[in-house]
C-alpha cells in the first residue's frame, strides 16, 4: 500500500520493476487515506487483520526482508516468523493479541491528531492543485499538530527542498533522534510463545 | 434601555450584513474530493453553502430528521438552527463549518486560496475503537478498484511503504 502524494507517478516504478512480480495486491493511496485511518505514523507499517475484519495486531513496524538492516539494525526475522505463526494459527496464535492489549495499544481519538490530518490533507490538496508555496504552512502545522508521524514530514520534504523550505533534511531529523539505529521502534513480540 | 439599544444596532447591522454577504469562488474537499463552488459565504472563518451545493460536495441532504448521507443522520438542535440554516439572497444557506464542529469533525481552512479541507468526522474516527479494521477502498496501479472489504474471509497482511 504505497503512502505516496504522487500517485502512480512516484510509486508506479517500484510496483512495476519489482523482482520478483508483487503475488499480492499491491494498492496506491495518493491521499494518505490509510495513513489517516489507522493512525500511522511511519513506513513500513504493518496491521493484521483476521476473517472478520477485525484487527490482529495494530500498527508496528513492518519490514519483510533485510534490505534496510544497515539502516534500522533490525533484524526481519522475528516478525516474519511471527506472521507467519498468525497466518497458521489465527487468533490462538501469541502474536495475536486479545481485546484488552488491542485497546491498550490502539490510538486514541486525538483532536489534534484528527486536525493534523486535515492540515495535510489541505496541504495535498493544494500542492497537487500547483500552490506548493501555500501548501507548506500547512504540512508544517500538520508536523506540529502530530510530530511523531514521519509521514507528514517526509512525504512534505520529499514534494519539495526540505532544506529551503523547512530548514531541515531527513537525515539532520534523524540525527537529532540519535540516529538510525533508532528511527524504528520495533515490534513488541512476546518473548515466548505461549503454549 | 441603554444596553439594549447597541445590541439592537449589532443585530441590524448583523442582518444587513447577512443579506448582503457576497458569494465567492471556494473549494471544498469533502470524503477527499474536491469540489468547486461558485457560490460560497465565508463569514469570520464560517463558511455556508447552499443546500444544493451541500448535496454536491459533501453528499450530505437535508432532512426533517437532520442532515443526512445515505442512512447517516446527524440530527440538527432546534434550539441553535439559526447557526446552521439561513435565507438570503432567495436561496437556502447551510452552515457547513458549524455542522462539523457538531460532528466534531476538524476542518482546515487557506483563506488566501478559499480552499477548505473536512476531516474525517468523529464517527468516522471512532472505527478503531470498535477494534474493526478501518475499510477503505483504493486503486491498483491499473486504477482497477479494490476495498479492504474484499477480503472478508481472508486474513490480510496490510503492510504500507511510500517512495520516499
Amino acid at each position: 500500500m504505497a503512502q505516496d502524494t504522487n500517485g502512480v507517478k512516484d510509486a508506479g516504478k517500484w510496483i512495476t520493476e519489482a523482482n520478483p512480480k508483487p503475488s499480492y495486491t499491491v494498492l496506491i493511496d495518493d491521499k494518505h487515506l490509510v495513513t489517516k485511518l489507522y493512525n500511522m505514523v511511519n513506513v513500513p507499517t504493518g496491521v493484521w487483520i483476521n476473517e472478520q475484519g477485525r484487527i490482529a495486531r495494530p500498527n508496528e513496524v513492518a519490514f519483510a526482508d533485510d534490505r534496510f538492516k544497515t539502516f534500522t539494525g533490525m533484524d526481519s526475522t522475528p516478525y516474519i516468523n511471527a506472521l507467519k505463526d498468525w497466518a497458521e494459527k489465527g487468533d490462538k496464535s501469541a502474536y495475536a493479541m486479545n481485546e484488552e492489549q488491542l485497546r491498550q495499544k490502539l490510538a486514541t481519538n486525538d483532536p489534534g491528531i484528527a486536525l493534523a490530518a486535515a492540515e495535510f490533507g489541505l496541504g495535498e490538496q493544494l500542492y497537487k492543485s500547483g500552490h506548493l508555496t501555500e501548501a507548506i504552512p500547512h504540512f508544517k502545522e500538520a508536523q506540529r499538530l502530530n510530530p511523531k508521524s514521519w509521514n507528514y514530514k517526509r512525504q512534505a520534504w520529499a514534494l519539495s527542498d526540505s532544506k529551503r523550505d523547512y530548514g531541515t533534511t531527513f537525515k539532520d531529523e534523524v540525527d537529532k533522534i540519535g540516529g538510525s539505529k533508532v528511527y524504528y521502534t520495533p515490534p513488541d513480540l512476546p518473548a515466548e510463545k505461549k503454549p | 434601555m441603554k444596553a439594549k439599544f447597541p445590541a439592537l444596532l449589532l443585530l441590524l447591522i448583523m442582518a444587513a450584513y447577512s443579506a448582503t454577504a457576497k458569494e465567492t469562488h471556494a473549494t471544498i474537499v469533502y470524503d477527499d474530493v474536491a469540489t468547486e463552488l461558485s457560490g460560497a459565504n465565508e463569514e469570520a472563518n464560517q463558511l455556508w453553502v447552499t443546500k444544493a451545493d451541500l448535496t454536491r460536495a459533501t453528499r450530505f441532504e437535508l432532512k426533517p430528521q437532520g442532515a443526512c448521507q445515505e442512512k447517516l443522520c446527524f440530527p440538527i438542535p432546534k434550539a441553535r438552527k439559526q447557526e446552521f440554516l439561513r435565507n438570503n439572497s432567495g436561496k437556502s444557506w447551510f452552515n457547513l463549518t458549524a455542522f462539523a464542529q457538531l460532528v466534531q469533525q476538524p476542518v482546515a481552512h487557506d483563506a488566501a486560496l478559499s480552499t477548505w479541507y473536512f476531516g474525517l468526522r468523529a464517527d468516522q474516527r471512532q472505527t478503531l475503537n470498535s477494534l474493526e479494521a478501518p475499510n477503505f477502498t483504493l486503486p491498483d496501479i491499473n486504477g482497477k478498484m479494490h476495498s479492504l472489504s474484499d477480503f472478508r474471509g481472508k486474513k490480510v497482511f496490510l503492510v504500507t511503504w511510500a517512495s520516499w
